[in-house]
């Protein structure tokens, strides 16, 4: 079976240039960063502005990099005066909306970095929303 | 001649603090929602921690200086490194000051020994200034201080994972230099606010505090 391999090849690149399309007009992303963290360190955090152009809501409902073992999509939730974190198993984006992610708020959890990171690096991290759309967005590490 | 110093006047209500010095300058700090200040400063009892170049951290080492207390933990992507990196700023400021810092120190209290230990700490607290303390104890005695200063914190330690919750009061206590609990900043926290109106309240206090 072979021969089917560069179909499906094709058609991945296919679906790829769609979800590169709608990138543009569905949902941008600016301000991206990392913060940069201690040496050792096992956990960051990354944030950005989402705005969502298109009319309808946009369902955020993972994050992927391989240059972590894990990311997941966090909140900093204040309970009874305790802050904690807490799983963000989804986001909507109302229609037309911006959403932050910042300190103190939503954030991408960054566990087990592969690599030490300093300022100035770049990370790389797709943003997954229901649909099926993917946007593949850079990070800057900052202090 | 009188001068008053007011500071952000706009969310507050109340007088919190007013205080007449000798050279007859009249200085007030109102309150607002970045800091709480107590007219009535609570001495704080023993407790005893050890800290991250494996010395005693007790009440004596909160005598003589100003100390701003955090309690965090290491394994925290968001709001402990943000709150480290805006008391390292808030040093900063401080330390532009005409009298300085040497009479202030900043400790970050971990409520999580089980993963924090001295070296980790270390590593951690000098990351973002090397003169930060980074200090912890047994439960009985985090749950001592932060109970004297009407802190929580709740460790949900998870057998086999080294990824589990904690949860923790996010403000910054501010201790003054005779070891009484003096105020307390509320996030979101920002160092020029906290540093404005710590440089008026150590003016206030001048060296009765100590």
């Amino acid at each position: 079976m072979r021969w089917r391999h560069p179909v499906l090849i094709g058609l991945m690149w296919a679906l790829t240039s769609v979800a590169a399309a709608a990138e543009e007009a569905g949902v941008s992303i600016r301000d991206a960063w990392v913060r940069e963290a201690p040496p050792g360190a096992t956990m960051m955090a990354g944030y950005m502005v989402l705005k969502n152009n298109t009319p309808r809501s946009q369902v955020l409902v993972a994050a992927r990099s391989s240059g972590f073992g894990t990311v997941m999509i966090h909140r900093t939730v204040v309970k009874g005066g305790l802050t904690g974190m807490e799983h963000a198993p989804k986001i909507e984006l109302l229609p037309n909306a911006s959403l932050l992610f910042e300190p103190g708020g939503y954030h991408l959890m960054l566990l087990n970095p592969k690599r030490a990171l300093h300022a100035g690096d770049r990370v790389d991290i797709n943003l997954e929303f229901l649909g099926g759309l993917v946007i593949p967005v850079a990070y800057e590490v900052r202090k | 001649m009188m001068t008053a110093v007011v500071l952000a006047a706009m969310l507050g209500g109340v007088w919190l603090a007013a205080k007449y010095r000798e050279n007859g300058s009249q200085a007030i700090l109102l309150p607002d929602q970045v800091m709480t200040l107590f007219p009535a400063p609570k001495p704080l009892e023993a407790f005893a921690f050890t800290d991250h170049e494996n010395r005693v951290f007790d009440l004596s080492r909160l005598k003589g200086k100003w100390s701003f207390l955090f309690f965090g933990y290491t394994h925290c992507p968001d709001v402990c490194p943000t709150t480290l990196a805006v008391l390292a700023r808030t040093h900063e400021e401080i330390v532009k000051s005409t009298v300085g810092a040497k009479d202030v120190q900043f400790v970050f209290i971990s409520v999580d020994p089980n993963r924090d230990t001295a070296g980790k700490l270390e590593q951690y607290v000098t990351y973002f200034d090397p003169t930060f303390l980074g200090v912890t104890g047994n439960n009985a005695q985090l749950g001592n201080l932060a109970g004297q200063l009407g802190a929580a914190y709740e460790v949900a330690i998870t057998p086999g994972t080294d990824n589990y919750p904690v949860y923790h009061t996010a403000a910054v206590f501010l201790v003054d230099p005779r070891a009484r609990y003096h105020a307390v900043f509320a996030p979101p926290l920002d160092a020029e606010a906290i540093s404005k109106r710590f440089k008026v309240l150590r003016e206030l206090e001048g060296p009765e505090a100590t």
